[in-house]
């Protein structure tokens, strides 16, 4: 291999290597979110988005505790209450249960110690979704951190 | 100067098309990548490589409750209950390298590994784009054996920016259509070497057969596009049984690469051979083609919106040399692929910019388009208007391209006084 080849290949390896390092904690990852749709509002002043059967977002790694509205809109399967497990960075949190399909319920969940990144992920997983033209899980409101 | 900048088109476009797809996917309204048809596509790859399942349940249960939305057109086979993709799984084999480093990837960024987050929709994204840039590097590399830099260069630009098929190697990537343009200019370089007099070795029969197993499994229709290696020269049938070994090993290669296609219908169905989309009211009409709607109408004409490519017509008219050679054969080709896209119910192919279903072949299209240009530079007194033209056609492509991304146009049926009255309308 040529010097030239062998710089190149160095190069490359040496900002591969700093991108992987980068990836590892992006600054830009609380703005991820998935399995979510856009925000709406309703009444004025509410505003909400819509899960799937599963949605994940991010909240600073900093926060102790948050209040995480919820309201199931549609009824749970056979009139049980639509559950929404919530797990942080895949460790099983909490289950909330929303009984009345028509009320929010606003659960404030402590989040565990601080971990070596910038932002912890929350993901949550609603035991049934309503399938038609869109896929709707529950709906969540604008988190409050602690 | 243009042979330099010829050597250096492919990258050039490359770099625009990155920075195309950076601006479409970082405005406030944009969708996702995988959306639409590009779901479907997508699916069995997020189904294998996250949740290790090739029955598509998992994907349902975990995202949809146990189902899928109305827009996937996923159904349970009646009689087995099991999920039916309408869409066969080629894209989502060439996505698999894609995917599975967007998977290892969202474990290191501690991002969500569920199929369908930050890292999978660009992964999805990317690779029809690189794809489509695979095509065209292709389709250089086979102008380049017949033509002049200059020739292969306006091919090049007039290809990527005269017609759709820029908006499905960026816009809308996870569609088939950039992953079968690459695969039939993969076809169309490998007929080429396959009839050359030297130079063919078992490796190239290997990649002729899983090039030609990978275009059936991303459209099981372009299955007619592989006419094109026996019909490659008038008397090119003539002489396969001389080449039966290396159609041999092509034909293992093929089948190797269709077989898990077959193995899912079989489960899901019952049957080795299925048209998934029967039981969605959509046929061929063989019979009755909607020829004109599919070539030169305002609602999908393939010459209506993208005009440059009558510059084909000298081309095909007015062949020499090697064009000469392939024009008959690559002719019937098209020609039935033309019959077949304008024999399907929904000829329109939905929301679409121009006539999606045509890109898979512009590769062949390819060569008469710059056999056309050779033509013409060789009438230097035809070049100045028709240079002339030639611009404001790829501009005026370029324009409406635009439109579309700002859902200027209609999604289907344009009418003549819809297209007059949006005409070059920017809001």
């Amino acid at each position: 291999m040529s010097r030239t080849r062998l710089l190149r290949a160095g190069i490359v390896f040496v900002l591969l290597g700093a991108a992987v390092a980068y990836l590892h904690d992006p600054p830009w990852a609380g703005q991820i979110t998935s399995g979510m749709r856009d925000w709406e509002e309703d009444p004025p002043g509410m505003r909400f988005r819509w899960t799937a059967g599963r949605a994940s977002f991010f909240v600073p790694a900093n926060a102790t505790s948050m209040t995480l509205p919820l309201r199931a809109v549609f009824p749970g399967k056979d009139g049980n209450p639509v559950v929404v497990r919530v797990s942080v960075d895949d460790r099983w949190l909490a289950d909330v249960a929303l009984p009345d399909s028509s009320a929010w319920v606003r659960p404030t969940l402590p989040l565990p110690r601080r971990g070596t990144r910038r932002f912890r992920r929350i993901d949550l997983h609603i035991n049934r979704a309503v399938v038609g033209a869109f896929v709707l899980g529950v709906m969540t409101g604008e988190i409050s951190l602690q | 100067m243009v042979s330099r900048i010829e050597h250096h088109a492919v990258a050039i476009i490359a770099t625009i098309a990155v920075a195309a797809y950076c601006w479409v996917y970082t405005r406030p309204d944009a969708d996702p990548p995988i959306r639409s048809d590009g779901y479907n596509y997508y699916l069995y790859a997020a189904s294998w490589v996250v949740y290790h399942d090739a029955t598509l349940e998992a994907v349902a249960n975990d995202w949809n409750g146990g189902a899928y939305a109305d827009f996937a057109g996923m159904i349970r086979w009646p009689g087995t209950g099991r999920w039916i993709n309408r869409i066969p799984i080629g894209v989502s084999v060439l996505m698999l390298p894609f995917v599975v480093s967007a998977h290892l990837l969202s474990g290191w960024s501690n991002l969500p590994k569920d199929g369908f987050s930050f890292y999978y929709q660009h992964a999805a994204g990317l690779a029809g784009l690189l794809y489509f840039i695979a095509g065209l590097w292709l389709v250089r590399n086979t102008l380049r054996r017949h033509f002049q830099p200059s020739v292969s260069l306006v091919t090049l630009v007039v290809l990527t920016f005269g017609t759709d098929l820029f908006h499905y190697g960026v816009n809308e990537p996870t569609f088939s259509h950039a992953f079968s343009f690459a695969l039939v200019a993969a076809l169309l370089a490998l007929c080429d070497r396959f009839w050359s007099p030297a130079g063919w070795s078992t490796r190239h029969s290997i990649a002729l057969g899983l090039v030609a197993g990978l275009i059936v499994l991303v459209r099981h229709t372009n299955v007619v596009l592989l006419l094109l290696l026996p019909m490659w020269r008038l008397d090119a049938w003539r002489l396969l049984p001389a080449r039966r070994r290396d159609l041999g090993v092509a034909a293992i290669a093929a089948a190797t690469i269709v077989a898990p296609q077959l193995v899912y219908y079989h489960w899901a169905t019952g049957s080795w051979f299925v048209n998934a989309y029967a039981v969605h009211g959509v046929h061929f009409t063989l019979m009755s083609p909607h020829l004109a709607g599919a070539l030169v109408s305002t609602q999908r004409g393939l010459f209506f919106w993208s005009p440059v490519l009558l510059c084909a017509v000298p081309g095909i008219v007015f062949a020499r040399g090697w064009v000469l050679d392939i024009r008959a054969g690559a002719l019937i080709v098209l020609g039935i692929n033309a019959w077949i896209i304008a024999s399907w119910s929904e000829w329109q192919y939905g929301a679409a910019f121009g006539h999606r279903a045509f890109i898979d072949c512009f590769p062949i299209l390819a060569m008469f388009l710059a056999e056309g240009f050779a033509w013409l530079m060789d009438h230097p007194r035809l070049v100045p208007t028709t240079a002339i033209a030639i611009t404001l056609a790829t501009a005026l492509s370029v324009a409406q391209m635009i439109q579309y991304w700002h859902h200027i146009w209609p999604t289907r049926d344009i009418t003549w006084d819809q297209y007059r009255a949006l005409f070059l309308t920017f809001r």
